[in-house]
């Protein structure tokens, strides 16, 4: 693969690792469910590309799989699972906070600089030449952040998914920024582990709103000491 | 005598050119909006007939108001005017870029609102108050997200001045894909919306108590005065539009004064505009205006997207 | 030879699984379940033996591995699980009598304790940290529907939290993990080995120190989490005290050994690429704080099975400090204290699900003179807290002394004298409500009667285990610990 090639392939990688940051602080902005899922489809399809990417530009093609586990089971299967979810129970699309959504951003963006810190000191401390995807480390983390914070200060139940996914995200982003993904099976299994993860999540949503009728995490408040 | 062929009269060909064209460029607006609604709507000159009709209209002038109402239609025309100088719209290298650089451009958008805020509480109506207190929070958090979104831009290009802002970007096409530029580009977008009291923001059709900010600051002038705010509002729509278009993707520009590249400029300018100028009808016709406490989320975002550009621009580098 | 081992102690439970799949009828479930986990027993043991001899085993890919501490966990979970297994036949057929599980639940139940056996033995014996890692959040999966088991109000709460916590930890192990693949990638010679264990503690001294020890710190969070380690333990009571005893008992027996299993080999790798304390000290002050926050949720406890999970995440908070401390004593102390923690816990739990069955209610305050209705399970429990709060003649004393002596060897005099007042804290909790339980009269009388007497033998079996090790330790189970004993100091 010669260097402009690799620029480009780069530069791609680059816009595309920005744009799943930009989802991640859209889910933060949004109120309503149903677009939570839509940006969590269009935020795996872009970690799929980026997975295509790296297959592209350096050529380690065991990632092929996983980029397309990626899109089928993260962009497209787990949305579906999730919106069928919500129209089932049809609770209020709405979400409730604990931190309102002005706050929230500005938190996020400080998120983004603490991830950048934390990305440079383990980038720094690898003298070996890195490869170029490592930029997008700082965004890995970063995700992984927000999807933390997405789970703690959101109060619906299905929002708890998405931030846990949107962390699974992050991390498979800084797998695959740092070390071009890890074995074959590591990655399936991997896969395998989230979408059961997701079914069990998501049959537990159903108990919970036929318990509780209602999915907000406040009424999850019984269990004390 | 070269000092008035290089500079003042390229300067005041740019200035002629915002002028006439603001008015053509709002008018497309809202034909494409009314044709989103299966409307008619009116034609695409009614703004220049609207602003005939204005300047021959007589004045009338609340009974409390001061020497600021009076003044302030010419000093809002003055500064957009000054404004239209100095923005890169045909010609790189502009023909003032010493005159005045990016943070001029900003505090020049800065003094109109000021003013106008002021006239807003001038007339001593309850609209005018309303509308100036909505307007300067929204201006709390625009005014950073634009001077972010912008600084990213500036640090690209390692100077303020909007000449080597544009030329650094031209001589190096790919960087105009960066992600912080796209990001910023974004930012800016949303900056543009709020600015020019565009939907989702701020509605320019209506004069609902519920739904005004800008035309509330502006709703007690009337025939010159109003000629002058509203033909100023529609300049700044065509100057931020040009920043949005030459500041990140300076595609076409003139980089010579000879007739051929002066065409091509032009069209290539006219072309820019004419497609934002369409983004920006869509982004009106297919969204509802925002509730207005809702209005700094959206706003947040604007900040957001620009302070990510900031931040990705130093982690991945031009 | 390696290889067959290997695929008994996978394969018995994976075929468990697949079997009772396919068969619904109860008896056929019991055997199939009860065969499986005393099978895979003895696998273990075959195991243990088997290195005692040869040091390390391993499949030809270096997929799978075993080594002393490997084999040692493997029994110690394996056990517990054929215990519970034993258990859990007399346990449904009351709960089925009683008309508080139907049979689909019944099966339900069957199928996913092989599965959860099954995922833990992955964890155990995997040689590559992906494999580990997807072991682990297997079991939290095998593990929610029977978290979520009754259809309780406060079940499904328990459960959601369950699943949502333990799979937070386990991303940011995960991450974690994928560092230390970073920092191994440059050193290993075929990329494919450089996630397996037995490669990187080849090459430990090359791994980079920075990225290892932040690599660490998630894996602790992570690991930690699955574990029960304080702060990460909030999940622990409400899963617990919701999830039917004989799980409970299997989670606080096996799910925390193997979890602790996890962390040890990170910490052995760390140890061995970084050196110094690093490791140790944050081993040292998780162990404390877990010890500590344990202390005012059992002292102002209302339900035993709560009660329980809180000694639980003391436990694990000694294990932890233990491994903290570094000195071959304490490794010694908390592999013996890990063996004598499930035992008991085993026991309690399983008592506990007697006593509760007998008075209807988890709820302290509600159980009053046991000693009276149900004789012989009231006496276990009275013994068994005793049992866990490291009073001798009982083997908790032993390992605890151990780790404390240790402590104060190594000159870690604060923390050990920590050690004891909050164990004294605990002691007293306990006792309190314990006596309170068990001593007294009851009302209103309650005349459910006592679980079956195949499950108090095996409640006795437990106690005598205990009061065994108490005393004396058979040289074989030293050899043994010392096996893994050597693993540990890398």
């Amino acid at each position: 693969m010669d260097s402009t090639n690799l620029q480009t392939v780069g530069l791609l990688i680059d816009i595309f690792a920005a744009a799943i940051l930009v989802t991640a602080f859209l889910v933060v902005s949004s109120r309503s469910l149903v677009f939570y899922i839509r940006l969590f489809a269009l935020q795996s399809f872009f970690l799929g590309i980026v997975a295509f990417l790296v297959v592209l530009g350096y050529g380690e093609t065991h990632i092929l799989i996983a980029a397309v586990l990626t899109i089928a089971v993260k962009a497209i299967a787990i949305p579906f699972v999730l919106s069928r979810v919500i129209d089932r129970i049809n609770v209020h699309k709405e979400v409730d906070f604990s931190i309102n959504i002005t706050v929230s951003l500005l938190l996020c963006g400080g998120m983004v600089i603490l991830a950048d810190s934390v990305a440079h000191s383990i980038l720094d401390a690898q003298r070996a030449d890195a490869p170029a995807v490592s930029r997008v480390l700082s965004v890995s983390i970063a995700m992984m952040l927000i999807g933390l914070f997405i789970m703690t200060t959101r109060k619906k139940a299905i929002t708890q998914i998405v931030g846990l996914l949107t962390m699974e995200n992050g991390v498979f982003l800084s797998g695959l920024s740092i070390t071009y993904g890890m074995p074959l099976i590591v990655e399936v299994g991997i896969f395998f582990d989230i979408l059961v993860a997701v079914l069990i999540l998501g049959v537990f949503i159903f108990r919970i709103n036929k318990t509780f009728e209602s999915i907000s995490i406040d009424s999850l408040r019984s269990l004390r000491e | 005598m070269s000092d008035v062929l290089t500079f003042v009269l390229p300067a005041l060909l740019q200035l002629v050119l915002v002028l006439v064209l603001a008015p053509l460029i709002c008018g497309i607006i809202g034909k494409t909006k009314a044709r989103f609604q299966h409307r008619q709507g009116a034609g695409i000159l009614q703004p220049y007939y609207d602003l005939a009709k204005l300047l021959r209209k007589e004045v009338v002038i609340s009974s409390v108001a001061s020497w600021v109402f009076r003044c302030t239609p010419y000093l809002v025309f003055a500064s957009t005017c000054l404004i239209a100088l100095l923005v890169p719209t045909v010609v790189v290298p502009l023909p003032l870029d010493r005159v005045g650089d990016i943070i001029t451009v900003i505090s020049l958008f800065a003094l109109g609102r000021f003013f106008v805020a002021l006239v807003g509480l001038d007339t001593g109506s309850a609209f005018g108050g309303l509308g100036a207190s909505r307007e300067m929070s929204i201006a709390s958090i625009i005014e950073p997200a634009m001077m972010l979104a912008i600084f990213t831009a500036a640090v690209t290009a390692g100077s303020t001045n909007l000449s080597i802002i544009v030329a650094k970007l031209s001589s190096t096409p790919a960087s105009m894909m960066n992600p912080a530029h796209l990001l910023a580009f974004s930012g800016l977008f949303i900056v543009t919306m709020a600015e020019t009291g565009r939907i989702p923001v701020d509605n320019p059709d209506t004069h609902l108590e519920l739904t005004m900010i800008h035309e509330a600051m502006i709703l007690e002038y009337s025939g010159r005065y109003l000629a002058f705010v509203e033909w100023s509002s529609q300049m700044k729509l065509v100057i931020f539009l040009a920043l949005l278009s030459n500041m990140f993707f300076p595609l076409g520009m003139a980089a010579s004064m000879s007739p051929w590249a002066l065409c091509v400029g032009g069209a290539a300018f006219f072309a820019k505009v004419i497609v934002l100028a369409a983004v920006v009808a869509v982004v009106e016709s297919t969204n509802a205006k925002l509730r207005l406490f809702r209005v700094p989320e959206l706003l947040m975002v604007a900040f957001i997207l620009s302070l990510l550009a900031l931040i990705l621009y130093f982690i991945i580098g031009a | 030879m390696s290889t067959i081992l290997f695929a008994l102690l996978l394969g018995l439970p994976a075929t468990g699984t697949v079997l009772c799949a396919v068969f619904h009828s109860r008896r056929v479930l019991e055997t199939i379940t009860v065969a499986g986990a005393g099978l895979t027993f003895l696998s273990a043991l075959w195991l243990v033996t088997t290195v005692m001899q040869v040091r390390a085993l391993s499949t030809p890919q270096e997929w799978w591995y075993a080594d002393g501490l490997s084999a040692y966990v493997a029994a110690v979970v394996s056990g517990s699980a054929l215990v519970v297994a034993l258990y859990s036949t007399g346990y449904l057929r009351r709960q089925v009598r009683h008309r508080h599980v139907d049979g689909r639940q019944l099966w339900l139940y069957y199928l996913l304790l092989n599965a959860f056996l099954f995922t833990m033995m992955v964890v155990l014996l995997s040689n590559n940290l992906g494999v580990l890692w997807i072991g682990s959040e297997a079991t939290t999966l095998a593990t929610a529907f029977l978290v979520a088991f009754y259809e309780r109000e406060g079940s499904i709460e328990a459960a959601w939290k369950y699943v949502i916590i333990c799979s937070v930890g386990i991303a940011l192990a995960l991450f974690g993990i994928i560092l230390t693949y970073f920092s191994a990638l440059h050193v290993v010679p075929a990329s494919g080995n450089a996630l397996n264990w037995s490669s990187l503690m080849l090459v430990a001294k090359g791994l980079d120190p920075g990225v290892l020890k932040l690599a660490f710190i998630f894996v602790l969070v992570g690991f930690g989490t699955k574990a029960g380690l304080a702060p990460m333990h909030t999940w622990k009571p409400d899963a617990y005290g919701e999830a039917p005893a004989p799980i409970s008992a299997l989670m606080a027996a096996g799910l925390v050994n193997v979890a602790l299993y996890s962390l040890m080999r990170f910490y052995i790798l760390v140890n061995k690429a970084v050196g110094g304390s690093f490791a140790s000290t944050l081993f040292i002050i998780f162990g404390l704080v877990s010890m500590a926050v344990a202390v005012p949720f059992i002292l102002i406890q209302r339900d035993f099975k709560r009660l329980l999970a809180y000694s639980s995440v003391e436990h694990v908070g000694i294990i932890v400090f233990a491994l903290g401390l570094a000195t071959p004593l304490a490794y010694f102390g908390a592999l013996l204290h890990l063996l004598n923690n499930a035992i008991a816990k085993t026991l309690l739990f399983l008592t506990a699900s007697n006593v509760r069955m007998a008075y209807n209610s988890k709820i302290m305050r509600r159980v009053t003179g046991a000693i009276k209705v149900i004789p012989v399970s009231a006496t276990f429990l009275l013994v068994g807290v005793f049992a866990i709060t490291g009073s001798p003649p009982f083997g908790l004393f032993v390992s605890e002394f151990t780790i404390v002596s240790a402590g104060f060897a190594g000159g870690n005099v604060v923390p050990a004298v920590l050690f004891i007042g909050f164990n004294a804290a605990i002691f007293a909790g306990f006792i309190y409500y314990t006596s309170r339980m068990v001593f007294g009269e009851p009302h209103p009388p309650v005349k459910r009667g006592d679980a079956d007497t195949l499950s108090l033998l095996l409640l006795g079996v437990l106690l005598a285990a205990l009061l065994m090790l108490g005393v004396f330790i058979p040289s074989s189970l030293q050899e043994c610990i010392e096996n893994a004993l050597t693993v540990l100091k890398g």
